[in-house]
């Protein structure tokens, strides 16, 4: 495993160049990285897309995450661009700082430096009166408007036996209804940008220009969506617009995998490559590659070497969580 | 109507001294005594904190016909679900965690194998809304939550409403959820069931208010005059208490926060091996046995290894003060 996180070079080592020592302690590259603001030689698409993600919390933001790649995003943010946000999670957990990645909605990393620990009903009466900055989440499908389902796909069956039968809302209805901006982070396939979801879970700018001022909703819904071809945000309408695309995928690309008639920006970029430092961050907080790409990695190696190395990991991560 | 806290037996537990009213119990006869056939479960817990050993317990006792009511649910339903003894989930959300969808839902909801399981979906804040209606005895709690969405067209427990006061605001009604029983585990508690938590709640305080009947398993039964050193850490209070019953290691292979941490290696196989319906029988007739054989399986020194990695990020010296 740690093969393959680039060169965190020991603060201790002679001969370290004066310029090196200064990017060591730079906010943004903690584990000290050579050249760390360089684009990553090699990442992976679920790489890039975790750093994207992470882009969308801003410093000083209070950040209501998930699980999975969302919470990944989250952690990122806070050890690399955001030192100063705030992780919320709906379990409880306010302000965390997590020396890894997070297994599951109640993980005791959770608790590590938290400033709160409390009840979900509270996480959620704050989030249901404005108090959070940003969510993100994931879905199973979404349509033009942002309207999401991870619910049921039920193809030409029923709600009660469906074609498949996604997880449920999780929190994600409650943070898309309330949280100031929500972004969006799924695959890129055809049968799920579709224009017209099997069931919305969570409320996107619903269907109309204005509904979600009708309803009263406090939050702005959702702001981007970030999939594993692209980055698209929403225009005035409240229709989703292509923003940029990920090295090597085309406009056309994205058109392939989208069924409406997609709305394309008139400056459309080409999404920023992860850094160097980004990379090697994700990868130390993910020792067992759980998240990042999903390997059978922690079934091959068995509980003794999973334990070592997420204690090696942690152990890295300490000296920076108590700065 | 309204419904009294534990009805006629709510004086039990306010004296100090527990004799000829102790609550505590064992594992097995707690599950006996308050898990019936066509029961509505609250488990506590949520990926942390779970009552896996309760759960497991409810798998090896054939429980039959019951609906589980809860927010949040990983591992513990999918092993009931694909095991028979649910009917009824009322809840936010299904799966392992990420570490795999959960496998016996599925097979379920989708192909009625072993039985059908109904679902019925509610967002998260709606699941602790449910709680906190049942537990402040009041029809409904109204939430600005999944309006506009199809999670009130497929659950007519819920209603949408406007404003009586004429605000103009549309609002969610969410109705009250009243467990038969709730099954809740924790670090500490007496035998009085003062029960502590140390780190997150999620709706644990709720369901253990709105159930009818609740049991406390945990990590260890300490004397009412340790509880008194750290009151803020007792969540739920003796008077909503029925049953104690002592489970070390009672979420594995979840975390407990500030004891052990989360055995993802175990979960991980867990997810492999419910994908298929062989497997997962198999995976049964491995792990449903008495918890004390379950503990001896997984082996003493694992659990002193998940020991070492919680101390390691979270200090139990701090962590019980």
């Amino acid at each position: 495993m740690s093969e393959e996180i680039p060169t965190a070079d020991d603060p201790e080592q002679p001969g370290r160049s004066g310029s090196e020592r200064e990017a060591a302690t730079e906010p943004g590259n903690p584990l000290g990285v050579d050249r760390p603001h360089e684009t990553a030689e090699d990442y992976t698409l679920t790489e890039l897309l975790a750093v994207t993600a992470a882009h969308e919390i801003a410093d000083h933001e209070t950040a209501f995450i998930g699980v999975g790649m969302s919470l990944m995003s989250g952690v990122l943010a806070k050890y690399t661009h955001a030192p100063n946000c705030q992780l919320v999670t709906e379990s409880g957990y306010i302000g965390s700082v997590p020396p890894g990645v997070v297994q599951s909605i109640s993980d005791s990393v959770l608790g590590v430096d938290a400033l709160v620990a409390t009840d979900q009903c509270e996480i959620f009466t704050d989030n249901q009166r404005g108090a959070f900055d940003v969510g993100i989440i994931g879905a199973g499908q979404i349509d033009s408007r942002g309207n999401t389902n991870s619910t049921v796909v039920i193809g030409d069956q029923s709600y009660d036996r469906p074609k498949v039968r996604l997880p449920g809302s999780g929190g994600s209805n409650d943070i898309m209804t309330s949280c100031g901006r929500t972004v969006v982070m799924m695959r890129q396939k055809r049968r799920a940008f579709t224009t017209d979801v099997d069931y919305t879970t969570a409320p996107g700018h619903l269907e109309y220009p204005g509904h979600r001022e009708e309803l009263g909703f406090v939050g702005n819904g959702p702001c981007a969506v970030i999939t594993d071809m692209a980055v698209f945000g929403f225009d005035d309408d409240g229709e989703m617009l292509l923003e940029s695309t990920h090295p090597d995928v085309s406009v056309d690309d994205v058109h392939d995998e989208v069924q409406w008639e997609l709305r394309v920006a008139d400056d459309v970029g080409t999404t920023r490559e992860p850094t160097r430092a980004e990379v090697a961050m994700l990868r130390t907080i993910d020792p067992a590659d759980v998240v990042l790409r999903g390997t059978d990695y922690v079934y091959e190696v068995g509980f003794e070497e999973w334990s070592e190395t997420v204690l090696e990991h942690w152990r890295r991560l300490q000296p920076i969580q108590d700065e | 109507m309204t419904h009294p806290i534990t009805g006629t037996d709510h004086r039990d537990g306010t004296d100090d001294d527990p004799s000829g009213r102790e609550k505590v119990t064992d594992l097995e006869t707690a599950i006996a005594d308050s898990v019936h056939d066509g029961a509505s479960v609250a488990f506590g817990g949520m990926g942390g904190r779970d009552p896996e050993a309760a759960a497991r317990e409810i798998v090896r006792q054939e429980k039959s016909g019951l609906t589980v009511l809860d927010d949040a649910r990983t591992t513990l339903l999918d092993i009931m679900v694909g095991a028979g003894c649910v009917d009824e989930y009322v809840g936010s959300w299904v799966g392992t965690s990420l570490i795999s969808q959960g496998h016996n839902i599925r097979n379920a909801v989708e192909n009625d194998v072993p039985h059908h399981l109904q679902m019925r979906d509610v967002s998260n804040f709606g699941s602790s809304l449910m709680f906190l209606a049942g537990a402040m005895d009041v029809p409904f709690v109204p939430t600005r939550s999944m309006l506009g969405t199809d999670i009130p067209e497929h659950n007519d427990a819920l209603e949408i409403i406007d404003d009586p006061f004429g605000s103009g605001d549309k609002l969610t009604l969410v109705p009250a959820e009243r467990p038969d029983v709730a099954i809740i585990h924790v670090q500490r508690c007496d035998p009085l069931g003062n029960a502590q938590i140390h780190g997150n709640v999620v709706n644990d305080h709720l369901k253990a208010r709105a159930a009818e009947h609740t049991v406390i398993t945990c990590e260890e039964i300490v004397s009412t005059d340790e509880i008194r050193e750290s009151p803020e850490l007792t969540r739920i209070p003796f008077y909503t208490v029925d049953a104690v019953a002592e489970v070390p290691f009672g979420c594995h292979p979840w975390h407990c926060y500030g004891r052990y941490y989360a055995d993802l290696p175990f979960y991980r196989e867990y997810g492999l091996r419910s994908q298929n319906r062989d497997d997962f029988l198999e995976w049964v007739e491995e792990w449903i046995v008495p918890h004390e054989d379950y503990l001896e399986k997984i082996g003493e020194d694992r659990l002193e290894t998940l020991e070492r990695m919680e101390r390691e990020i979270n200090d139990p010296a701090e962590v019980r003060r």
